[in-house]
């Protein structure tokens, strides 16, 4: 009876995990010119410690409850009634809810705290905490909703508040155009989402989740209404998650401040579209096709994206498209319905990318500073400038290595336990295809991510002037990278599979969100045992991901330093192997450049420009005629009006009459 | 009597006859001074169409008001317009023959109606209708009554605004 | 004499505003001939001494004035929409009207006159109460459109109005005078009777009488085949006047359309339905089709506003208390987003009157992304994306459309609503997307932003609370006679 009691009390305390940033977006709102850019800081950081400390405590009451008796539900308000439809304002912590809302609190709050050092004299400080508690409070909506519609406000909210943090620097005219192109493309996405949800509530008469899924369950397998639902919803998803073919906002969104990056554009909310598939993991059940599809977009989305991360030398472009990758993961784990590895990858990877964001941050900080300081005019985040930095930057370099182990998917660490678990639960549901690209995929990960450390913190320091270097940044900055280090390690260990003697413990702790889902898919537990072939799988991935990170190694590591005990006797080979950028011209010349080709010009010119603007073009056209027609009787004579309305008058009255 | 009736029969059709030609001369008349004149007769025979119906005040506040009013400012308006005489105003019929068709179809439905209502009829009452109206008016009219005098204040307002100057300065 | 059948709480809320106008008039008069600005302050006074008498006697006056008006619910709801129009108007307006040097005091007196027009349609119970409110509120729309005489096409607009706003009128007291041949009132709890109590309720003259105020009232509305004087008004008449004119006028001919039509929505049987049906269908399509390649914003607004008066025309056709009920609740939206649209529209103007293009909105997201940020959430709010408030506006009347059994008049509008997205979003497109122009950047104006703000929010706040204000129109809506 206590326990009940307390549980009661907590339950009604979920309205306050949004409240606390709401408030605080308020408060920052409201008085932005008088507000110190410190306090504005402090404060937003406290809403977030808030948030996350009544997180945790609602994660521990729903720990307490019995494993199926996992839900807490606060209504608010009845939002509004129309017949017997009717939809609340109303929260919904169950295991699914709680895994999202610990992560968006948690490693919110640590970018909130991140952002005081990374935001320090910029004068539109204030108003950068004020948007990013916005984002928070629209995040945690969205994942606490107990409704599609709810879910759907979060789900603009969060697009809106990514839009306002892209564009923040607005005088600059390329980020603002960034803002605008995540704002359009995810137009896109939400016209479906929206149309998802119109449509489910024409078939359930409801957009409650209990509801939908009860009355879903009584539909049958395959059922084309529910497909329909489904794809829209997931057009939404791709918009939101950047999944082919609407990734396209994500790298451009990299314009904005990169606390933003690693808050907005890698731990939540690029991770919706994950959720929401997961959410609704009844449905996507009901709809093979649907789950095909899910799959075989999120393999593609993280093959496609992977080649891409292979050529960039802007550091914060390589891990937008790795995120691109990575939450193509994650939809591949849902596509093959194992929707626990897919939100255990979106909580390892919420740790570990937000890690390597956050790191790529203090890099771009000090580099900034450098040029700044030194007076050269460069681009900070071009990792060509780069090098050497990891005497002058030890805390983030160490951080960030912990970090590219984890993507890598290094045993032991966070990455790897969850990709793990998607590619054998792929190979397990016999989706080989797929399961080639995933593995393929990850030693491309690996490879670029160990490019990117390589280049970054490795060799020597190529901007380098006089005896000044990049100074590492504050510990408010560098305290945050550390935890999220220690998360990017620990945080897989709550998922360690049977076969190495783990209890998996996190995809028991979601069971009861999942099963009905699961057993509609025939897939529950299906590769739970796996045994001897699990193991084989595990190692070669593994083994993958090494021989990835050795590839990077011979490439950006060894070959330099060849050149250089060959420069000190030979002369004339000095030249032409001193310098790295030949071996980057040779690797670029034969593997690049023909992915580069395919990918720039066919993937990106053709498909983005051709396909997708060709059919919006082309939808708008057939309409725009329509309109010229009609248009023609406007003609701005009086008499024509007239006589238009005369013959209304007769019209009407006959109808009347007769 | 029958040649009372007659009488009366006779001066009906001749008020009607001459309502529907002056108008028609209003509408169709090239000189704007013609067609303010025309409507004089417009309005009287109006106004001895309403005494038929035994509706004196009416009737007389037609001629007070239409005629010694409104159609007085009209004919001072022409009078006051420079060159009105000589000015050719263009009054082309537009889309004659298009315009025809709902004219035709809303007479045809007009007459059709005419025929067919079931129309309440009362018997003229023998003394004025001044006293009952009066009385209407400030009980059961009283609020139509208030809002037609505030509709009158919108258009004095408008009046005085489109008649004033544009610019500032030239504000008196 | 019983003095209580002059009940003056019934018309409490006009009598504040008919006062109110004598009162701007003189502050006018008595302040310095360059100087504007306490009419104008007289004038917002007013108008927030009437919503506050409005509030005060909200729902308390029930029938008087031998059944002329009606002091009740639905009268106070409308009340408070005309003067929130009018509110955000007076307070944006004389940056405009400086701009345009047309900063006359009758702006305010006209304004205020209006409303009190729209203020007797919304509480008549009579047609002549009705009829003579439509005319007052006209008179003083057809002087406002034309309140730029420097301007030729502000002259034509007035004009244009004022030629097919008579023709209309004629037509409606034509109507008028036909029911009252018919059933010998003009009274309208006699009209609703009589129909009701009719074998064929369409018999003799009855049926065109009920036709042609259905038309007079479908001018104001701008209805499709009676729509064509709108755009080319709004887009003649000076912008903040076409605020005014596509917004309030608009909720005042659906509040005498109710007031008429909605207590023998039952009777008045297939004609009906059918005229109706096609009307709503044509109005809709036309408007939105129409608005789809206009390069001119003020264009593009007015055939919105067409449009919205089709999916308007579905909450009268469903004639149940959800579609009356939706309509007040949509309405009460709908004039938050258009006047907000529309003074954005002339505040980016950085053309000239003569010129409103789209392109003005080039580059304001991120010149003034606040600004922009609201013109979109009004853009957002009339396509009707949840959870703003347009998106309940839709609901609440298509929800009520098809209990009434029109579900295929519903997909029509639904469709319609999905090829509204296409110029809604446009707007938006431009803000974010188009190049650089070399503009002159945008004028900074407190008062007018503060309006456009209020628009804002209460379009956002309507969306979050669409629950309780729908229970305030439907005791609005139970509250008529």
């Amino acid at each position: 009876m206590e326990h009940e009691a307390a549980t009661a009390a907590h339950s009604s305390l979920l309205w306050l995990i949004p409240a606390f940033p709401f408030l605080g977006m308020l408060i920052n709102g409201l008085m932005r010119r008088r507000m110190p850019e410190k306090a504005a800081g402090i404060l937003a950081s406290a809403a977030m410690l808030g948030a996350f400390l009544v997180s945790l405590l609602v994660f521990l009451d729903l720990r307490a409850l019995p494993h199926h008796g996992r839900a807490l539900t606060q209504t608010i308000y009845t939002w509004f009634a129309v017949g017997d439809f009717h939809v609340d304002v109303s929260f919904l912590a169950d295991p699914l809810s709680a895994v999202m809302i610990l992560v968006v609190s948690g490693v919110g709050f640590l970018i909130h705290v991140y952002s005081i050092g990374y935001m320090k004299g910029d004068p539109g400080a204030v108003r950068y905490f004020t948007y990013l508690n916005l984002f928070a409070f629209f995040m945690l909506t969205l994942v606490l909703a107990d409704n599609y519609l709810l879910m759907f406000v979060g789900w603009e909210g969060v697009g809106l508040c990514s839009y306002l943090l892209i564009g923040f620097w607005y005088t600059d005219y390329e980020k603002a155009l960034a803002g605008n192109k995540a704002f359009i493309v995810n137009r896109i996405g939400d016209f479906g989402f929206i149309l998802g949800i119109l449509l489910m509530f024409a078939t359930f008469g409801s957009v409650e989740y209990g509801t939908v899924f009860d009355r879903a369950a009584g539909f049958p397998y395959g059922s084309a209404v529910i497909t329909a639902i489904t794809l829209l919803l997931f057009l939404g998803a791709t918009g939101k998650s950047a999944q082919l073919p609407l990734y396209v906002w994500l790298p451009d969104a990299m314009a904005g401040p990169t606390p933003v990056s690693a808050l907005i554009h890698a731990a939540t909310m690029v991770t919706a579209g994950v959720y929401m598939v997961a959410r609704s993991n009844l449905l996507y059940s009901l709809a093979p096709v649907s789950l095909t599809v899910v799959a075989a977009v999120g393999a593609f989305t993280a093959l496609f994206a992977a080649t891409i991360g292979l050529t960039q030398f802007d550091i914060k472009k390589v891990l937008a498209y790795s995120t691109v990758s990575q939450l193509g993961y994650m939809f591949l784990g849902c596509g093959v319905a194992a929707f626990g590895a897919g939100i255990f990858h979106l909580m390892t990877h919420a740790f570990f990318k937000a890690l390597l964001f956050l790191g790529s941050g203090s890099v771009i900080h000090a580099m900034d500073h450098y040029f700044h300081h030194a007076g050269i005019k460069s681009n900070a985040q071009d990792m060509r400038y780069m090098g050497g930095l990891r005497k002058h930057l030890p805390s983030t370099y160490w951080t960030m290595l912990v970090g590219c182990l984890a993507i890598a998917g290094i045993p032991g660490l966070s990455g790897f336990f969850s990709k793990d678990e998607i590619l054998w639960k792929t190979f397990a549901s016999g989706n080989y295809g797929l399961w080639i690209i995933a593995v393929i995929t990850s030693g491309l990960t690996a490879f670029y991510m160990f490019r990117l450390l390589y280049m970054t913190f490795h060799g020597d320091f190529r901007s380098a002037k006089g005896h000044d270097h990049p100074h590492e940044s504050p510990r408010v900055m560098t305290v945050p990278l550390m935890i999220l280090a220690g998360l990017s390690v620990v945080g897989g260990w709550v998922g360690i599979p049977h076969v190495l003697g783990g209890g998996n413990q996190f995809e028991m702790w979601l069971e009861p969100v999942f099963e009905r889902g699961q057993e509609i898919a025939a897939l529950a537990h299906a590769g739970e045992h796996g045994g001897a072939t699990e193991l084989l799988t595990m190692l070669f991935v593994t083994l993958v991901g090494l021989s990835g990170i050795g590839l990077a190694y011979l490439f950006y590591l060894r070959q330099p330093k060849l050149p250089e005990k060959v420069a000190a006797g030979a002369g004339p080979l000095y030249g032409l192997v001193y310098n790295k950028y030949y071996v980057d011209e040779i690797y670029d010349a034969g593997v690049v450049q023909p992915l580069k080709a395919t990918s720039n010009h066919f993937l990106w010119r053709f498909f983005d420009v051709k396909i997708v603007d060709g059919l919006v073009n082309g939808t708008a056209r057939v309409m725009t005629e329509f309109g010229t027609g009609v248009r023609k009787i406007q003609t701005g004579q009086v008499q024509n009006y007239a006589l238009a309305f005369a013959v209304g008058v007769v019209v009407i009255i006959l109808a009347f009459v007769l | 009597m029958d040649l009372l009736h007659l009488l009366n029969q006779g001066l009906f059709w001749f008020f009607v006859v001459m309502t529907v030609v002056s108008a028609i001369v209003v509408v169709f008349s090239q000189r704007v001074i013609y067609s303010a004149f025309a409507l004089l007769f417009t309005f009287f025979g109006v106004a001895a169409l309403y005494l038929f119906l035994a509706a004196d005040f009416l009737a007389a506040s037609q001629v007070l008001i239409y005629v010694g009013g409104i159609l007085t400012l009209i004919i001072f308006g022409v009078f006051l317009t420079a060159k009105i005489y000589t000015m050719d105003i263009p009054q082309q019929t537009h889309q004659r023959y298009l315009a025809l068709l709902p004219v035709v179809a809303m007479l045809g439905l007009l007459t059709y109606g005419l025929f067919t209502a079931d129309w309440k009829t009362v018997t003229p009452a023998a003394e004025p209708t001044t006293k009952d109206l009066g009385q209407l008016l400030l009980t059961t009219y009283l609020v139509p009554f208030e809002v037609a005098s505030v509709l009158l204040l919108a258009a004095l307002i408008g009046a005085v605004r489109l008649a004033r100057p544009m610019q500032e300065e030239d504000r008196d | 004499m019983d003095l209580s059948r002059f009940n003056l709480i019934t018309i409490a809320t006009p009598l504040v505003l008919g006062a109110g106008v004598l009162l701007v008039m003189l502050v006018d008069l008595l302040s310095g001939r360059a100087n504007r600005r306490p009419a104008q302050l007289a004038a917002l006074a007013v108008v927030l001494a009437a919503a506050a008498v409005c509030l005060a006697t909200w729902n308390t006056g029930g029938v008087s004035f031998f059944g002329q008006v009606s002091g009740d619910g639905f009268a106070s709801f409308f009340n408070l929409i005309f003067l929130a129009v009018a509110f955000l108007v007076i307070l944006a307006g004389p940056a405009y009207l400086e701009r345009n040097a047309i900063h006359f005091g009758e702006y305010y007196s006209l304004v205020l006159v209006s409303v009190m027009g729209m203020a007797f349609m919304a509480a008549g119970t009579n047609l002549l109460v009705i009829f003579l409110g439509l005319e007052t509120m006209s008179l003083a729309l057809y002087v406002l459109a034309g309140f730029n005489p420097a301007r030729q096409s502000s002259n034509e607009a007035s004009l244009k109005y004022l030629l097919l706003g008579s023709f209309a009128t004629g037509f409606l007291v034509f109507g008028i005078a036909l029911v009252y041949g018919q059933i010998g009132s003009t009274d309208l709890a006699r009209f609703s009777a009589y129909l009701a109590g009719a074998g064929d309720p369409f018999a003799g003259y009855m049926g065109a009488g009920v036709a042609l105020l259905l038309i007079g009232l479908t001018f104001k509305m701008a209805v499709v085949p009676f729509h064509f004087w709108s755009p080319d008004v709004y887009d003649g008449a000076p912008t903040v006047v076409s605020a005014f004119m596509s917004a309030a006028p608009k909720a005042a001919a659906f509040a005498a359309a109710l007031r008429i039509f909605y207590a023998p929505a039952e009777s008045l049987g297939l004609p009906w339905e059918r005229i109706l049906w096609i009307l709503a269908a044509l109005t809709m399509t036309v408007g939105n089709l129409s608005a789809l390649n206009q390069a001119s914003i003020k264009r593009m607004l007015a055939y919105s506003s067409v449009a919205h008066a089709g999916y308007l025309l579905l909450g009268i056709l469903a004639g149940n208390e959800l579609g009356a009920a939706g309509i007040l609740f949509y309405l009460a939206s709908y004039v938050f987003m258009n006047v907000g649209a529309f003074t954005v529209a002339w505040m980016v103007n950085r053309r000239g009157e003569g010129r409103y293009d789209l392109g003005d909105f080039a580059q304001l997201g991120f010149r003034r992304p606040l600004l922009a940020a609201m013109m979109s959430v009004f853009m957002l709010g009339l396509i009707g994306i949840p959870p703003l408030a347009g998106f309940f506006g839709k609901l609440y009347v298509f929800t009520a459309a098809v209990q009434a059994g029109y579900v295929w008049l519903v997909v029509i509008a639904v469709l319609n609503s999905a090829v509204s997205v296409f110029y809604y979003l446009r707007v938006m497109v431009i803000m974010y997307m188009r190049e650089n122009e070399a503009l002159k950047d945008v004028d900074r104006i407190p008062a007018t932003f503060a309006a456009v703000a209020a628009c804002a929010l209460m379009v956002i706040l309507l969306g979050l609370i669409p629950g309780s204000v729908l229970d305030v129109a439907r005791a609005a809506v139970a509250s008529m006679p």
